[in-house]
């Protein structure tokens, strides 16, 4: 199934073929998906046939753009095909964000046709969910770049920062999977854990699977027991592939099963502490891989045997150095739309705001922490500045600052009559629920330093608040 | 905890606390998507039940007061 990539002209990656020829052919009888039950590619080809009617009869067509809020889900896998193969730009939003975020990516990028969910039909907590799907005709623009899907990034200065990514460079980075040592291999399972929505899900699982004819199957939920069960349900070969925090998941399984098809975990994110690692290992007795990568790229790095923890080695095709402490990444155009700015993107070369190490003698990457206020919830990026510009920009705050104090933590100075109530639910309607704070103290006054600016130290902000209570 | 009984507050506290080594004092009543699966998979742990939601039980699990109630229900129904 799997196609030699170097054979296809990047002229026919625009139109329908290379979704067709790299990911939708196969066997009509082969079993590529498993929700709640076997999606074979005939059933596949049939629900995008489908949806592409729909899509179309809502006005979308080649160089169109389409927006899909959709959680994981078959109904977003069969539109995201369906509007790669009319040739439309297909803008992934988070299924999370509150109305208020996806009105303004929707103006913001002026899309033109928007499949929402409509009644969901499964019980919370499932990892795919059973929707049905809504589709919305818009006053919006065609694609305004040739770029196959766009996705938001928390951003850390003003609005998200929206990042492009080509057909092309879709493939590329499925031509780096397919030359990795360590990933599942045709006629076995993923049991995927990451969302499908954001690239780690939707490329390492959804597409490399669709593409190396590796089955692909979410658990029913998202529970240590629901997973060890999807890896039990077929005597094939499975890898888990998940964030850091499913890893604590089935760290924490009491007495699991003999899962003999259970081959390796891995996970994309932030780096576990060894305790959690030895933890699964000793459990299960399986490699636990560990990659880098980002929206922008995809896959960068990998150590998929766990052997060179916490170093990485970068993949096929991609260069890594380091430049005064940070890492950059070979990267041919600039993947930001709307943005020149040559602290991110310049010559080549995509400025990760990873803190690290190349070393020259093996070329291993180390990640040494973040370098701007982004952190990692749940495998979610989260930029702390957007949380405090937002905050900053409701009615009646007049000082904020905010921190990750173990958990996202804001300080606000209030000029009365407003409430710390009142700015919770402020934010409610603004930011989705994984990048509120998990605790709002008032403060009389914002702690600042004799230029006048807001102090950021965790300590001395904790200070202030406990002297005030 | 005790596999026999049903889940006090204390234990819930507990339970949410190990999903990053926090104190019980310093668990949010509020409790986001990700702590309520580790919850739910912690109390499928310890409890021996497999706890199925719907989504008027999910909305009544935001709080760790909810959280406890639904908990108590639901592994009362499951015996």
């Amino acid at each position: 199934m799997t196609t030699d990539m170097t054979k296809i002209e990047l002229g026919a990656v625009v139109g329908p073929d290379w979704v067709d020829e790299l990911l939708l052919r196969g066997p009509d009888d082969d079993i590529c998906l498993d929700v709640d039950g076997p999606v074979t590619r005939a059933a596949l080809r049939a629900m995008v046939a489908q949806r592409q009617e729909r899509l179309a009869a809502a006005g979308l067509g080649a160089g169109g753009s389409l927006a899909l809020r959709l959680p994981p889900s078959l109904a977003y896998v069969a539109n995201l095909l369906a509007g790669w193969r009319l040739g439309a730009q297909v803008v992934l939003l988070d299924h999370r964000l509150t109305q208020f975020e996806v009105d303004a990516a929707l103006d913001r990028l002026a899309v033109q046709v928007v499949v929402s969910a409509g009644r969901v039909r499964s019980g919370a907590l499932r990892a795919f969910a059973d929707v049905e799907d809504v589709v919305t005709a818009r006053a919006g623009r065609p694609a305004a770049t040739p770029h196959a899907v766009i996705q938001l990034s928390s951003g850390s200065t003003g609005p998200s920062k929206v990042i492009g990514r080509t057909a092309a460079d879709l493939i590329a980075e499925l031509d780096r999977y397919t030359r990795m040592d360590g990933v599942p291999l045709p006629g076995e399972r993923i049991i995927v854990l990451a969302s499908m929505v954001h690239v780690l899900g939707l490329v390492g699982a959804l597409l490399y699977g669709l593409h190396a004819g590796v089955r692909v199957q979410p658990p029913q939920r998202l529970t240590g027991d629901s997973v060890l069960e999807a890896v039990a349900a077929d005597p094939s070969p499975a890898t888990v592939l998940g964030v850091p925090f499913h890893i604590g998941l089935l760290a924490s399984v009491v007495d699991p099963p003999q899962l003999p098809q259970l081959k390796r975990m891995t996970t994309g994110g932030e780096l576990q502490p060894p305790a959690v690692v030895t933890a699964f290992t000793e459990k299960y007795g399986v490699p636990l891989g560990n990659m880098w990568g980002m929206t922008e790229v995809g896959v960068i790095a990998t150590d998929l045997f766990g052997e060179h923890r916490p170093s990485l080695r970068p993949a096929f095709g991609l260069a890594v150095v380091e430049r005064g402490g940070e890492l950059l990444v070979s990267r041919p155009e600039s993947p930001y739309v709307g943005l020149s700015d040559p602290d991110r993107w310049a010559d080549g070369w995509l400025h990760t705001r990873d803190a690290g190490t190349v070393d020259p003698h093996t070329g291993l990457v180390t990640i040494k922490g973040r370098l701007d206020s982004q952190i990692s919830i749940g495998g979610l990026k989260v930029d702390l500045t957007e949380v405090e510009e937002t905050l900053g920009g409701l009615p009646g705050v007049e000082a904020a600052v905010v921190v990750h104090d173990s958990m996202v933590t804001a300080y606000v100075q209030l000029a009365e009559p407003a409430t710390v109530a009142q700015v919770e639910a402020g934010l409610a309607e603004r930011l989705a629920a994984y990048k509120r704070p998990r605790r709002v103290h008032a403060l009389a006054a914002m702690p600042r330093t004799t230029t006048g600016k807001l102090v950021r130290d965790r300590s001395v902000l904790r200070d202030a608040s406990r002297e005030e209570r | 905890m005790n596999r026999g009984e049903l889940p006090s507050r204390e234990d819930v506290l507990r339970l949410l606390a190990g999903l990053d080594g926090r104190t019980r004092d310093d668990v949010e009543e509020r409790i986001e998507s990700m702590e309520l699966a580790w919850l739910v998979h912690q109390v499928e742990q310890h409890y021996g039940v497999r706890v199925e939601l719907d989504e008027e039980h999910f909305g009544r699990m935001m709080t760790v007061t909810g959280a406890v109630e639904v908990i108590r229900e639901v592994i009362g129904a499951a015996r």
